[in-house]
């Protein structure tokens, strides 16, 4: 079971002060995320799920603790280092769609390919084939004006899959979305998971998807307060909170 | 590659508009400055520039044109003596006092005898040979249109110069001069209205057979002695030296230092301030970017390519305005010069306003921090 883990963080803490007041946001936790898996963190907001996300996906640095992910110590590589292992391993889709206004649906999805260092061809070739992959195919050559918040957040996340990431964060994908889209949203994170083995860690208040995910961790006050395993056929994975 | 920055450009122009304005009028307001100062400095230097001639003999350590005294005859034998020169043609400078009508009062004029032969060196640019030829009419005189109302006289009507009855004959055009009014007579008319003064002239200018040669033969022909009493420059170092002298004794060299440091300064203000805007305007985009592995480098070169095509634009527009501002300018007699070390100048300047406000805009992209877009 142990090879299946993605990611292992220990001892996490992090807190954030405003003035002078010292807020404690993760609090002494543990926790390990399985590839092919979709672990979602859920609770309510201000629960410090969106700030894990971010300590674990190597953009926040935590003030004590450690992130191993594959087989990785992520807080003790320089910025360069760490800005190289997001882009060859890492994922991410935010609420926000982040797309650039003046892109086409290829053009984003190309962008972050066009760093990879890959060819002209194959960086079109990857972008169609995710651009498929999400559905998108007829809609390719829109701009995000002419799209829907679905189709939007669809084209963010095929720009994050294409990369063909081991490793996708996902920071409330569906909150910005009408029912249908963000069903629709949820089942291409879902099946990324299942084909590609990848590890997509969703964090999200929407309970639409706790009965999607293969693994849902409930978080309160910088805590894991329950870790649920759903019977879709598991892959592994275990807190150790 | 994805041309984020051209795309974005071209999609959000109006985003990007206000900056490739300032720079294309800071351009202008460069390119047109530069343009009026050489063009009235340049005037000072009319004598040389609208003539033939391309070696001029001079009053040893004359400054500036205006300043000549007059150097003895001799000069025009040690000239034509040089096989290299096929002509030599004495320019007489005389200052003068002009009175036309009452209303008008008294007028500065510089008086300038030249060889009226149809084959003459001096102003042979400025006037045509048919009008030359007809300065050998006693008295006769020719200016610059544009300083009739100076004057207050018509073609065909008579003034007090110095003191004796001139006539204008007719005018032409490029004879404007600084400080004061070029009237054009001949060698002989001009004497006459030398009243008290010295009769020798003040310059000799000479053409060569071949006019490539001018600084070789000017420099073989000075005398490069102490005592000397007679100088001989080239013609376009007569000119530089003219210019130069008025460029700084007016204090206008310094103006123009100084105005170019305000255009730069305005241009960068406006230009950095709509390249942040625009980077703020798409912070996310770029954190998101980041988020995915692409370095802060890699975003900079996007704002700074942004910056490039800004100026490039800003450049096209403000050569545009400029050819405009610089032909109604002509039109009106305005003098303006322009040189292609002065239009390179100021194209660095303006590039040198985009590249320099592209650099502070790149600093906003340290807000593109991709935690942020996590809280």
């Amino acid at each position: 079971m142990v090879e299946h883990v993605a990611i292992r963080g220990r001892g996490i803490g992090k807190s954030f002060t405003v003035g002078k007041v010292s807020t404690r946001v993760i609090d002494e936790l543990s926790v390990d995320v399985a590839s092919g898996e979709l672990t979602l963190l859920s609770g309510p907001s201000g629960c410090g799920k969106s700030t894990l996300l971010a300590i674990l996906s190597g953009l926040e640095r935590p003030d004590a603790g450690s992130v191993e992910a594959l087989g990785e110590q992520v807080w003790l590589l320089d910025r360069k280092a760490l800005q190289r292992f997001r882009l060859h391993h890492i994922g991410f889709v935010f609420q926000g769609f982040n797309l650039f206004p003046a892109l086409n649906s290829v053009e984003q999805v190309e962008l972050p390919l066009s760093y990879l260092g890959l060819g002209a061809e194959e960086t079109r070739r990857r972008a169609w084939a995710a651009l498929d992959e999400v559905g998108l195919a007829h809609r390719r050559h829109m701009r995000p004006a002419e799209l829907s918040g679905g189709e939007k957040q669809r084209v963010a996340i095929a720009r994050a899959l294409a990369k063909r990431p081991q490793l996708l964060f996902a920071d409330e994908p569906t909150s910005a979305l009408d029912s249908v889209s963000g069903q629709t949203v949820i089942d291409i994170l879902h099946r990324a998971a299942r084909v590609h083995g990848t590890m997509v860690l969703c964090a999200s208040h929407d309970p639409r998807l706790i009965a999607h995910a293969d693994r849902v961790l409930r978080m309160e006050d910088g805590r894991v307060l329950a870790d649920e395993h759903h019977p879709h056929p598991p892959m592994g994975a275990h807190t150790t909170s | 590659m994805v041309a984020l920055a051209r795309k974005t450009l071209v999609y959000e122009w109006r985003r990007y508009l206000p900056a490739s304005l300032a720079v294309a009028f800071s351009g202008m307001l460069l390119l047109v400055q530069l343009a009026l100062v050489f063009g009235i400095f340049d005037s000072a230097a009319v004598y040389i520039n609208a003539s033939r001639g391309q070696i001029w003999v001079g009053y040893p350590g004359t400054q500036s044109i205006d300043l000549g005294r007059s150097i003895p005859r001799d000069a025009q034998m040690r000239l034509l003596m040089n096989p290299q020169v096929a002509q030599v043609e004495p320019f007489q400078w005389v200052n003068g006092d002009w009175r036309g009508s009452r209303q008008l009062g008294s007028v500065s004029v510089f008086v300038s005898g030249i060889d009226p032969a149809p084959d003459g060196l001096v102003f042979a640019r400025a006037i045509p040979p048919a009008l030359r030829a007809r300065l050998e009419e006693p008295g006769a005189i020719i200016v610059d249109r544009a300083d009739l109302p100076k004057l207050g006289i018509q073609v065909g009507q008579s003034g007090i110069l110095n003191g004796q009855r001139v006539y204008l004959v007719g005018t032409t055009s490029g004879l404007r001069a600084l400080g004061g009014v070029n009237i054009v007579t001949s060698l002989a008319t001009a004497e006459q209205l030398n009243v008290g003064g010295d009769p020798r002239p003040a310059y000799y200018v000479a053409r060569l057979r071949d006019p490539a040669r001018a600084a070789v033969v000017a420099a073989q022909l000075d005398p490069h002695d102490r005592q000397r009493r007679y100088a001989v420059w080239s013609a376009s170092t007569l000119a530089a030296r003219t210019i130069h002298y008025w460029l700084f004794e007016t204090g206008a060299g310094l103006g123009v230092v100084f105005m170019s440091l305000v255009v730069f300064l305005v241009g960068t203000v406006i230009t950095s301030q709509t390249l942040m805007g625009a980077v703020a305007g798409s912070i996310s985009e770029y954190a998101t970017l980041n988020a995915l592995g692409a370095s802060h480098g890699a975003l900079s070169r996007v704002v700074m390519e942004q910056a490039g095509w800004v100026g490039v634009a800003g450049l096209l527009g403000g050569g545009v305005l400029s050819a405009m501002v610089l032909l109604l300018a002509h039109s009106q007699d305005v003098p303006v010069g322009i040189t292609v070390a002065g239009v390179t100048a100021c194209a660095v300047l303006v590039m040198g306003i985009t590249l320099f406000s592209g650099m502070l805009a790149v600093r906003t992209l340290r807000n593109a921090d991709p935690a942020r877009l996590l809280r």
